[in-house]
């Protein structure tokens, strides 16, 4: 946990002084070759040479394929669908796990663990045990209906096949690892600081907009990228919850792979959703490189 | 120091040991691989293998399950060519399932055997539906049916015209899987094809394939389906599959599905379908199905007992039990089995077998059908 506290403050410091020559300067290089070796070999070239297919036309270089992609309505729909759908879920799944962070930074007891343990919960449970989980508990006359029924409300629709339905099942799934990273994050936000801004009489909301969200600003955009980066490429949940159209880009991409063995139209659903999550990435970087400088 | 008692069950413990091996040299075990589904397999497994050692002393069988390996039975027939070429044990006698056109080389390297009914009598008895090659032998099949709640709806729809008035006078109770996730929903999407193009299969090839033809074809298709889109189950959200579709069925969320024959029959069997669920056919053009398709690689090292084998598959007992205990259909002629069991399945016995070529009319039917039926864009 402190680790993690450290590295979402962005407080991890090396020693002071780098005492790296000669030998020992080697053996830092010797580390670190096998995996940017890894990082380049196997992830780096595989995408320049795949965006340079998508650029090779049979008799010429050119960006035809890119126009068909961004000229055909149907992949356009499932484009802003992905983007919609990861952009709501991830702020959604932001906002409650906020709450939670909030509540486990400010209680003690046991209540407080039992919902620290809850909340963590999603992490081991894989998407597919959800999205079948969710069927048999949200879907057309599953349990939550017939609960409902019970009490008398039945205007229930389901949410299995609509877009509601992968909603769900990415909030829920998505909660453990930002109230990790913020509760790290809320523990380096000091109790004297709190203390202060309530003795001079600060309401609750203002203490949570002048103090909590300011200091754990980085923490929640770390947290917000790194699911909002799951979410986009997501396969299993929007596949097996989600309606037949519009597609998320991962259905979608593995369809045009899979079924339809178009991989030169794959390829470029795929460069496009990566220049997407690079941007988001490339955030998420610079907060990182940020915080760090912050504390130099 | 052993006890006498230890002593005595060690030495039991060897004799017995000793005898099994006896009995189990006593037979000759044939290879067989499949790379079927688990229904396949274990009805393999547990049924026909005690009935074909019952039925053949000198012989029993080991089945290696090949699913979601590599190529399935494909890589291991790939084998069996390349060891006939070095001319080594192959390992292997017997394919539950395989296309022999689709391992490359083996027909033009003689890999398989021809079966005709001078070494596989039972032959003779035949599915007429069933396309035969001497070197591929059907032994059974299945066809998408309609799975409807017999409870809810008395009369179910004979013909495809019926089907979609049905469906739009019950909005929100008929659902179909997705064409690209299973045969179910695939079949149905063909069948609305067919139904646009004069109900006519003939006029689908594998190579009459042509970009435009085909795209005026198809239009035909969509016309029907987008008219029916906003009376299926959530006014088109289609479910993700065959099971997904069975699921609604069994929830009791939708009153009828296509579905393919042996996944319904059974499912109303091992009671996942409540048992007023129903099956039917339509009797003005069936929906698509196929057969699976067994052949013996020529090099195997017991060809007699692979014969022997391949003609117990096609025996009338064996045949009733592939009706009987996996829902699917007879690789022989009905003719051949029990009365009483042609009585009980009259509803989807198919007149005629549809099938709809693969390859390129396969990718525009199911992206056809994600861009013009499924999607609610709207276009100018």
């Amino acid at each position: 946990m402190s680790d993690l506290a450290q590295m979402s403050a962005g407080a991890v410091r090396g020693p002071a002084k780098r005492t790296g020559h000669g030998t020992q300067a080697m053996a830092g290089l010797a580390l670190v070759a096998l995996p940017m070796a890894m990082l380049l070999g196997l992830i780096l070239w595989p995408t320049m040479r795949m965006i340079g297919a998508t650029v090779t036309l049979e008799d010429r270089i050119g960006a035809d394929r890119y126009v068909a992609f961004f000229g055909d309505a149907y992949s356009m729909a499932n484009l802003r669908f992905t983007l919609e759908m990861s952009l709501i879920s991830a702020l959604t799944a932001l906002a409650l796990s906020f709450g939670i962070a909030l509540y486990l930074r400010f209680s003690a007891g046991r209540i407080a663990t039992m919902i620290h343990a809850l909340s963590l919960f999603p992490l081991f449970v894989p998407s597919i045990i959800i999205s079948y989980a969710l069927v048999r508990f949200l879907g057309p006359n599953g349990l939550f209906q017939l609960l409902l029924e019970q009490i008398g409300i039945t205007q229930y629709r389901t949410p299995y096949l609509t877009p509601v339905g992968p909603f769900l099942a990415f909030v829920w799934e998505n909660l453990p690892l930002p109230v990790l990273v913020l509760s790290a994050g809320l523990t380096q936000v000091s109790d004297h600081a709190v203390e202060a801004a309530r003795d001079l009489g600060a309401r609750p909301l203002r203490i949570l907009w002048e103090i909590l969200l300011p200091q754990t600003r980085r923490s929640l955009l770390i947290a917000f990228a790194l699911i909002f980066l799951g979410i986009l490429g997501a396969y299993t949940v929007p596949y097996m919850l989600g309606p037949a159209a519009p597609e998320m880009m991962g259905v979608y991409m593995q369809r045009t792979l899979g079924n339809l063995q178009d991989p030169d139209s794959a390829q470029v659903q795929a460069v496009v959703l990566m220049a997407i999550a690079s941007v988001v990435g490339g955030f998420y970087i610079a907060t990182m490189l940020k915080s760090q400088g912050a504390e130099r | 120091m052993l006890s006498r008692r230890q002593f005595m069950a060690t030495t039991a413990a060897v004799a017995t040991l000793s005898a099994t091996r006896l009995v189990a040299q006593d037979r000759k075990t044939l290879q067989v691989f499949i790379d079927g589904d688990t229904n396949i397999s274990d009805w393999w497994n547990n049924i026909l293998k005690p009935a074909f050692e019952a039925a053949h002393p000198t012989h029993t069988f080991n089945v290696t399950i090949t699913r979601g390996v590599a190529d399935g039975n494909g890589t291991i027939a790939a084998r069996a060519l390349a060891a006939m070429q070095s001319q080594t044990d192959p390992q292997v006698d017997y394919f539950e399932e395989i296309e022999p056109a689709s391992v490359a080389g083996s027909v033009e390297a003689g890999l398989w055997l021809e079966v005709t009914e001078a070494n596989v009598p039972n032959l003779k008895m035949i599915n007429p539906a069933a396309i035969q090659t001497p070197i591929r032998m059907p032994y059974r099949g299945s066809q998408v049916l309609i799975a409807y709640d017999s409870a809810k709806i008395p009369t179910p729809p004979k013909t495809f015209a019926d089907l979609v008035a049905w469906a739009k006078a019950n909005p929100g109770r008929f659902t179909y899987g997705r064409p690209d996730k299973g045969g179910s929903g695939s079949n149905f999407v063909i069948r609305a094809i067919h139904e646009a193009n004069g109900q006519d299969p003939a006029a689908f090839t594998k190579d009459n394939f042509d970009a435009a033809k085909a795209e005026e074809m198809l239009q035909k298709g969509w016309a029907i389906l987008k008219d029916l889109h906003p009376f299926t189950f959530g006014e088109g959200t289609y479910p993700a599959g065959n099971t997904p579709a069975l699921q609604l069925l069994a929830q009791g969320a939708v009153d009828m599905i296509p579905a393919w024959s042996d996944q319904a029959l059974q499912a109303i069997k091992t009671g996942v379908l409540p048992e007023t669920v129903k099956v039917v056919q339509l009797q003005d053009l069936a929906l698509c199905g196929g057969f699976a398709y067994s052949a013996i690689p020529a090099n195997a090292t017991d060809l007699e007992g692979a014969l022997a084998l391949a003609n117990f598959m096609l025996s009338p007992e064996s045949q009733t039990s592939c009706v009987r205990d996996i829902g699917g259909f007879p690789g022989i002629s009905w003719d051949n089995l029990p009365a009483e069991l042609k009585a009980e399945y009259i509803d989807v016995i198919p007149v005629s077998i549809p099938t709809f070529p693969s390859g390129d009319w396969q990718t525009a039917k199911n992206d056809g059908w994600y861009k013009n039926v499924a999607t609610n864009i709207v276009r100018d």
